[in-house]
């Protein structure tokens, strides 16, 4: 992991370029998605505070129309990374053994893999009806 | 943790909430999607969300998710502007502020929902 205060410390820190990738990914998603899930909050949570939001018919009504699969599916592919990438930092921070961190990391990519083919095709089943 | 000020904590609660919203985001993605599996599938997940502990769980990861956006915007301001690192001490408790308020707001709107016979 990188701690460093700008680009050029971050470029001198790190021990490989996929690592200084990953310092630039976290600012430009982390960034893209305070948009994303703060609109999304809003969207699902406080504009339609009177009705229940998370009903299946509403859920279907939203996820059947291309621009929520579109903008709903890219909060599913930045989160999911940004989030896997900032657990990575932890694992590798707090994780007492090689052995330890590996497993735990292999177990969490295999579970956001799977997640992240079930929340597609979830995305991807409706179509709108007329 | 170290004996830091301001600045440990920004980074304990960063990491903090950063996990709680990856852990939201997997049981939201496999309850969201379990909707392709049948309507039935879909219904009995959602039955269990309606017990009060998520409810209070919804506010605390929507004041995480406020916090982590607020605060990772300091981080960018931090990274790349002089005037980000000067003030970054008042940056923290602008973040904290407005994380409670939204926090206090999210609080009364899904008390409000329940109220009114609604899930949250």
């Amino acid at each position: 992991m990188i701690r460093a205060k700008t680009y050029q410390n971050a470029k001198v820190q790190a021990r490989s370029n996929p690592e200084l990738a990953w310092w630039v990914f976290m600012r430009v998603s982390g960034l893209v998605l305070v948009f994303l899930v703060l609109g999304h909050i809003y969207m699902t949570f406080i504009a339609q505070n009177d009705i229940a939001s998370s009903e299946y018919s509403v859920v279907i009504n939203k996820l059947s129309q291309p621009v929520w699969k579109f903008y709903d599916w890219l909060i599913l592919a930045l989160a999911g990374l940004h989030g896997l990438n900032g657990a990575r930092y932890s694992i590798e921070d707090y994780g007492k053994t090689q052995q330890a961190r590996f497993w735990i990391k292999t177990t969490l990519y295999t579970v956001a893999g799977a997640l992240f083919i079930w929340g597609s095709i979830g995305l991807f089943t409706f179509n709108k009806i007329a | 943790m170290y004996k830091g000020r301001e600045g440990q904590w920004a980074f304990f609660l960063h990491r903090f909430s950063g996990l709680a919203i990856l852990f939201y985001l997997m049981i939201h993605v496999f309850s969201i999607g379990s909707a392709a599996i049948s309507e039935d599938f879909y219904n009995t997940i959602h039955g269990v969300y309606k017990s009060p502990i998520f409810s209070l769980g919804l506010v605390l990861v929507a004041s995480g998710v406020l916090y982590h956006a607020l605060n990772g915007l300091r981080i960018i301001a931090m990274d790349m502007f002089g005037w980000g690192v000067k003030i970054q001490r008042e940056l923290w408790y602008v973040t904290m502020f407005l994380t409670v308020l939204g926090g206090l707001l999210t609080l009364v709107l899904t008390g409000m929902r329940i109220l009114n016979g609604g899930e949250a």
